[in-house]
């Protein structure tokens, strides 16, 4: 309880702080007075501007939290997140094709396809007959796979003409540019729904964070309860690709960094607490990668790549000083 | 060798304006500068090919030794970020010093290879002997989206030119014009000459260091010679051509089939192939979409992916790590 409080007060925290600075500094006043009305400043900055960049970077943060705790969980190891494993970056790929063919199709059943693509030939490619996949195999095909997806996307971008190449280049980063209330509207309405299918499941997940052999012994369908999650972690990182791009690296330090502030215990817990997490890297970095250099604004992708690699570092460095690796 | 030559015939033929193999042979013999296919030769094409064969050869030849010196078939300067590290300071040092001139801020991509290349080693457990091929390709990964997420940041700031962006963060012959071939073939000869003369003590090192110290080598300075030697070959490819990924990949493999284990000629093959592919990447990409124009970083990266998957799911075979 007491991890859920701090958490909340992080986040409206990291909202205020989002909300009050960059190009144009507001006071808490203004942005109070520009939320009940009136047409200020603060109400052009709140309702159009800042407002719905903040609630896209809560909303896609989330659901990116969300969705690597589950793989995390599944997989029993802390580097399997759908963005090292190129999930996102699937999902990524699949709506700047889309959009460079001209298609006007719902962007998240696009970034929905391309993830699940992903996941699927991450899966093929891992797969030995009559072996069990090792969780650091689909780790490193992962990054293969993310590595191919990276230069297909450069391949879809060229074919752009000048401008528009550049802003899904920028896209393809991560970036929260421009997004408006639709945005927040659809990942918040797709993160609440998925969030709900997931709620069934989390008894399956704590059981499988016994080791399968347990699980099944408990009477849990292994091999159901995997794909289920599976299915429902690729699809919460999609609704979060789909408004803000593949922002790397938010699922893979969502989940460390919530259980830290939180002190979470068990499954619900500890998910609650990655997509709390989520929101708040989210939030914090776009604030940093736009208001960072005045009259420069970097994508956010940029920002977190430059947060998240040295963490992956360290990471790698605690797990083999605990011989895991 | 002969692969070589089509791929740098090819080079030279193939593009925008297609010119013929007798009107190549009359542009080197008899070059009449009021003839454009003749000036389209000599001064785009021809440098184009020397930098890919001076990045293409030196990508090849630092993955071989790589490889050797790690014993870890996931390992090449792009992936594990010291392409990026070359690149990261060339950037920066243009930056900081608002320096014009290309040559002298191209000397910045050895210090900047040689740091990176001492942190993945370092991260990548070389201390404790053995580094884990998962764990060198994990960390190589970080440091590499490290590195390159800093270089758009960098290059974002300077210049919204998307041009700048894919070259400095992709990697492509574009501007082979611009960049300071000459010095850096010298430098590739360098690194070349270091990896041959120390190439039969590294293959003694992969014997074992204990083995290898009783036929007299020390495994330390084999180590840093080979780490040298590495930095050479990568900083004077990524200042002709930008962080061209996967080459140092894909090509040991392939020159180790033609030679078995012997890595003077490993070495040598994998130059020429290193050159052919990435002149062959780099036509390719002038193709497919012209007048548009595919960095040969991408092509690199659309045939290494899949690739390092190959490699990648034949590395861990069963339950364990």
């Amino acid at each position: 309880m007491r991890g859920a409080i701090i958490l909340a007060a992080i986040i409206a925290l990291s909202a205020a702080l989002s909300l009050t600075l960059g190009e144009v500094h507001l006071g808490l006043d203004a942005l109070w007075q520009g939320l009940w009305g009136g047409d200020g400043p603060g109400a052009l900055t709140i309702r159009i501007i800042r407002g719905p960049r903040v609630a896209v970077a809560l909303g896609a943060g989330a659901v990116l939290g969300l969705s690597g705790a589950i793989f995390q969980m599944l997989l029993r190891n802390p580097l399997a997140a759908p963005d090292v494993m190129g999930f996102t970056a699937g999902a990524g790929l699949a709506v700047v094709a889309a959009l460079s063919a001209g298609l006007i199709l719902p962007m998240p059943l696009v970034a929905a396809a391309g993830g699940l693509a992903a996941a699927a030939v991450v899966a093929v490619c891992a797969y030995r007959p009559g072996q069990s996949v090792a969780p650091l195999t689909l780790v490193l095909v992962g990054l293969g796979v993310a590595y191919t997806i990276a230069a297909l996307g450069a391949f879809v971008v060229t074919r752009l003409p000048g401008p528009e190449a550049a802003e899904a280049q920028r896209w393809f980063a991560g970036s929260l540019a421009a997004r408006d209330w639709g945005h927040a509207l659809q990942v918040w309405g797709i993160g609440a729904v998925l969030a709900l299918a997931l709620v069934p499941q989390v008894r399956a997940l704590e059981l499988l964070d016994l080791g399968s052999d347990l699980a099944g012994g408990l009477g849990l369908r292994v091999g159901r309860a995997r794909w289920l999650l599976a299915l429902t972690g690729v699809l919460l990182a999609a609704a979060g690709v789909a408004v803000a791009g593949p922002i790397p690296f938010v699922a893979l330090m969502a989940a460390p960094l919530g259980a830290r502030l939180a002190g979470a215990r068990g499954a619900t817990g500890r998910l609650a607490a990655a997509a709390g997490a989520g929101a708040i890297i989210t939030v914090l970095a776009d604030l940093a990668a736009r208001a960072a250099i005045p009259g420069l604004q970097l994508p956010i992708g940029i920002m977190t790549g430059i947060l998240g690699a040295p963490y992956l570092l360290w990471r790698l460095s605690r797990e083999m000083e605990k011989g895991e690796l | 060798m002969l692969l070589l030559a089509v791929a740098a015939a090819l080079t030279l033929g193939i593009g925008v304006r297609p010119v013929g193999i007798a009107e190549i042979w009359q542009a080197f013999a008899a070059p009449d500068p009021n003839n454009p296919a003749h000036v389209t030769i000599l001064s785009i094409r021809l440098p184009r090919l020397w930098a890919g064969i001076i990045a293409g050869g030196a990508l090849g030849m630092a993955g071989t030794v790589m490889q050797a010196l790690t014993r870890n078939p996931l390992a090449d300067p792009g992936i594990l970020g010291i392409n990026a590290g070359a690149a990261f300071a060339i950037v920066f040092g243009s930056l900081l010093l608002q320096q014009a001139d290309v040559g002298l801020v191209a000397v910045l991509a050895f210090p900047g290879a040689a740091l990176a290349s001492l942190a993945v080693f370092l991260l990548g457990g070389g201390r404790h002997g053995d580094a884990g091929p998962v764990r060198l390709a994990l960390a190589g990964a970080a440091l590499n989206a490290l590195l390159l997420s800093l270089v758009s940041g960098v290059v974002v700031l300077r210049a919204d030119s998307l041009e700048v962006f894919r070259f400095w963060v992709v990697g492509s012959l574009a501007q082979a014009g611009e960049r300071p071939l000459m010095a850096m073939a010298a430098v590739t000869l360098f690194g070349a000459g270091l990896a041959l003369a120390l190439a039969p003590r590294i293959e003694a090192l992969s014997l074992g260091s204990a083995l290898s110290r009783g036929l007299g080598t020390r495994p330390g300075r084999v180590q840093a010679g080979g780490l040298l030697a590495v930095t050479a070959l990568t900083g004077a490819a990524v200042s002709v051509a930008g962080p061209v990924a996967f080459l140092g990949l894909m090509v040991p493999p392939i020159s180790r089939r033609i030679t078995g284990h012997e890595l003077r000629a490993e070495l040598l093959v994998s130059a020429s192939l290193g050159a052919s592919i990435l002149l062959l990447a780099d036509t390719a990409g002038r193709l497919i979409f012209a007048p548009a124009e595919l960095g040969a970083g991408v092509m690199t990266a659309l045939i290494g992916g899949p690739v390092f998957v190959l490699i990648a799911r034949r590395l861990l075979p069963g339950g364990q790590t």
